[in-house]
């Protein structure tokens, strides 16, 4: 009996060897030069397999190559990635601590707990992929384009349902906007993930939905299950060309639906390692293995730095105050 | 046809070889936890959940499967020997089993569990291949208020079948509901009841619910049991049943193939409700009902192929609705969720090297058991002597780095060893986990679902009633509450007469 067990022990301890490994412990600051000296620990604040764990584990695998040292991917899910997000901002800022976050725990979820950090506790470094958030009906729908989806929202509200990913998703917040800035009602429905809005609309028990276009929504839309109406970003997307944005349909400010994912440090960490991190970063992002590892699709066309991803958070962060408090 | 087009590319799934060497390894744990008594398969798959997250979820689900039907093989070897079910699922098994054991027949009641098993999940797989397929095409006809309906019906008949007490299984699934209700708001994202602790705003931890309910509050719970029951010691002779034995079993497996494929399709229906139903059969059906309980080989061949075959299509509702229809089916839906696989109608066109990889597995699985449990039971028996001691501070070791290491989180570890204690004190005081653990499942899935309805319904609450899906198991449910009502009244009236009666007399 114990040896049966023991087996399988050893049996699945050896698929994860070397997965789980220690804290980069640093001292006082290293200059640029000496930087990395140790391992480097990356967070994922989501469970493996996820789209976080995918570009978290791709961009590591480029910085290991790239600077030489190990880079740890650690999975700290929980309390909607707030659990990983507070470990980073608790960590040393000295660069051997970083992780792979998204808008949601860095604003969302500030706006909505009393949680010990904020948006301002982190030092960003580069937004590694974008989803657009695409709206889109069954094919058989009555509703052709965007207009006549949202016009016949207008003149009947709260008739139409969307199904959203989550409740707490820059797409339902964007749904909100979409009420109270342009008197469009649509009745909100929020799922437990992609694949539960997208079965809910391939059974018919919705009647669109919001959300990021990554693999699974994707999937629809390319095989004709789906059509998609429009999509939230500020320009149109390059894999949905035809598709138009909210915005040129006159919701000019309706852009902020789009999932973001970006590598992030504590505070303070010097400036000139996030430099060097926001340059290994974008060069990461134009080697070819890198980007087919982690979804060609999915990378910005221009990247988004260091200051840039942190106009983002602050934008985000001052549309969504009024709308969720905080 | 496309079904055997499908199962090959399970069974190359299957056929990969470190897969047949965790379909192996799955069934051969199940096996010998079946053989020790206190730890069931719950308790495995729970203490071994977490480790299963580092191998790719078809390996993992293969094994946790393997080791769910294999307990049930492993049971009945300590039921009949020592009239001692090893997992609940056998209890009955140890009626008749252990008398034809003390008659010097312990040979032919393995052998004849061994075949009915393997035929009852046989069947059962084979009937699972054809109908889980048509079960996933109608699945996306389940929309938010037919989930509701199904998780009120599981939590109905999980709390009322197979369970000793009704109040006590309805206080503890009330109990687990509460649970379901910490952390986030599912329709407003807002956290709840979390008493400003952060580790809580999405919730509590299923995983580490489970782990500490069945792990721990099994081990502690399992060191104060002596094992003190007196072993059949004759030799084991004559596994192979004679032509008399299979002609009086022959009626009971088949029929207990059927009866266990359609009960493990219900809610709550897996393992013990399908053995006592057809134990109950076989009794009536007999014509000397007297041999039952002194030795009657259909009393132990019906129902241990029940079991098996029930245990088999209870992964139907899992792989096609995302719905778990028992405890251990639950833990199974936290393994692939564990693995970033939500099971749901999407499962069989997005996962279809799991869907029908499990499948194949099955018929794998049960044919290896076969060929394990026949010559091998003598050394399974052997296993009755490592000390609880002994396996007790290893298992409880293994949980706490198993926990940890899913989330690497410390909260984790306290969750487990709260739960731990409470499962300890439940047992202790006749309060079952299991209808706990699934109402926490189950009871996420209902809120939510519940409160998707009334959006897309603008409040209407009619939307469960005129969906001809969830208005027939409403239907179904307001029955099974209608029946059981009218039966508690008429031997309540019936008692209270006996009292008149004896009153009068007096």
């Amino acid at each position: 009996m114990v040896t049966a067990i023991v087996a399988v022990f050893l049996l699945v301890s050896c698929s994860s060897g070397g997965d789980k490994g220690g804290k980069g412990e640093g001292g006082s600051a290293e200059s640029a030069e000496e930087y990395p000296s140790q391992e480097i620990r990356e967070i994922v604040p989501y469970a493996a397999g996820g789209p976080t764990d995918l570009a978290g584990r791709g961009i590591a695998a480029y910085f290991e190559d790239s600077l030489g040292q190990p880079v740890v991917v650690e999975n700290q899910e929980g309390a909607s990635a707030t659990i990983g997000t507070t470990e980073l901002v608790n960590s040393e800022p000295n660069g051997y601590t970083l992780e792979m976050a998204t808008t949601s725990p860095l604003v969302l979820v500030p706006l909505l707990e009393n949680l010990p950090y904020d948006k301002d506790d982190v030092e960003t470094i580069c937004v590694t992929i974008e989803t657009p958030a695409v709206l889109a009906v069954r094919q058989d729908s009555e509703y052709e384009t965007a207009e006549e989806f949202l016009e016949a929202a207008q003149a009947n509200p709260g008739t139409l349902s969307v199904a959203l990913p989550g409740a707490n998703t820059p797409q339902g917040v964007e749904l909100q906007r979409l009420a109270d800035e342009y008197g469009v009602v649509v009745t909100p429905v929020p799922f437990n993930g992609d694949s539960e809005a997208v079965a809910a609309l391939l059974g018919g028990n919705v009647d669109a939905l919001f959300d990021p276009a990554g693999d699974v929504v994707f999937d629809r839309l390319e095989s004709e299950e789906f059509r998609a109406l429009a999509v939230g970003s500020p320009e149109r997307v390059p894999y949905l060309p035809d598709v138009p944005t909210l915005a040129e349909l006159g919701y000019e400010t309706l852009t902020l639906s789009t999932s973001t994912y970006g590598l992030v440090a504590p505070k303070g960490t010097p400036s000139d390692l996030i430099s060097e991190l926001e340059s290994t970063c974008q060069a990461a992002l134009e080697n070819p293995e890198t980007r087919e590892q982690i979804g060609e699709r999915y990378i910005p066309e221009q990247f988004i730095g260091s200051e840039e991803f942190r106009t983002l958070l602050d934008e985000a962060w001052e549309t969504y105050q009024p709308i969720l408090g905080g | 046809m496309e079904v055997f087009g499908n199962l090959l590319t399970g069974f190359e799934v299957v056929f990969q070889p470190t897969n047949l060497l965790y379909v192996f390894v799955g069934v051969l744990i199940g096996t010998v936890i079946g053989v020790l008594p206190g730890l069931g398969p719950t308790a495995t798959i729970a203490l071994l959940l977490p480790l299963t997250y580092t191998i790719p979820p078809e390996a993992a689900i293969i094994m946790l499967a393997g080791i769910y039907y294999g307990s049930m093989y492993g049971g009945t070897i300590t039921s009949v020997l020592l009239q001692l079910p090893g997992e609940a699922a056998s209890v009955v098994t140890a009626l008749d089993g252990y008398q034809m054991a003390r008659q010097g027949r312990a040979g032919p009641a393995l052998g004849i569990a061994a075949i009915g098993s393997f035929i009852g999940g046989t069947v059962s797989v084979v009937g699972l291949t054809l109908f889980a397929p048509l079960m996933a095409s109608v699945a996306l006809r389940f929309g938010p208020p037919e989930f509701t309906a199904l998780t009120v019906l599981g939590i109905l008949l999980v709390t009322y079948l197979g369970t000793k007490s009704f109040a006590k299984s309805l206080i503890t699934a009330g109990f687990g509901l509460l649970l379901a209700t910490v952390g986030q708001d599912p329709v407003a994202g807002t956290a709840r009841f979390t008493f400003g602790v952060q580790d809580l705003i999405s919730g509590l931890d299923f995983i580490a619910i489970a782990m500490g309910l069945f792990g721990v509050g099994e081990i502690l719970y399992n060191l104060e049991k002596e094992n003190g029951a007196s072993m059949v010691s004759s030799r084991i002779s004559h596994i192979w049943p004679t032509m008399r034995d299979w002609a009086q079993s022959r009626g009971a497996i088949l029929r207990g193939s059927v009866l266990g494929f359609f009960i493990g399709v219900l809610p709550g229906g897996g393992g013990v409700v399908s053995s006592l139903a057809s134990y109950a059969m076989e009794k009536r059906r007999a014509r000397e009902p007297q041999r039952f309980g002194k030795g009657a080989i259909e009393g132990v061949a019906g129902p241990e192929t029940a079991n098996n075959a029930s245990s088999t299509s209870a992964f139907i509702p899992l792989l096609t609705l995302g719905i778990p229809s028992n405890v251990v089916l639950a833990l199974l839906f936290g393994a692939l969720l564990l693995q970033g696989i939500t099971p749901g109608p999407q499962l069989i066109s997005e996962n279809p090297e799991i869907f029908w990889g499990v499948i194949a597995s099955m018929y794998v699985g049960n044919l290896i058991l076969l060929i394990l449990n026949i010559p091998l039971v003598g050394v399974f028996v052997q296993l009755l002597r490592v000390r609880a001691g002994i396996l007790a501070p290893i298992a409880l070791m293994v949980t706490m780095v198993g926990v940890f290491s899913v989330n690497n989180n410390v909260f984790d570890m306290w969750v487990v060893l709260v739960f731990g204690v409470l499962g300890y004190v439940m047992r202790k005081t006749g309060f079952e986990p299991g209808p706990l653990v699934l109402a926490f499942v189950l009871g996420a899935i209902m809120e939510r679902s519940f409160r998707q309805s009334l959006l897309i319904s603008n409040g209407d609450p009619f939307i469960f009633f005129t969906r001809p899906i969830s208005g027939t198991i409403l239907g179904l449910v307001v029955l099974i509450i209608a029946i059981s009502a009218f039966q508690f009244f008429k031997r309540r009236r019936a008692t209270v007469t006996d009292e008149l009666d004896d009153e009068v007399q007096r």
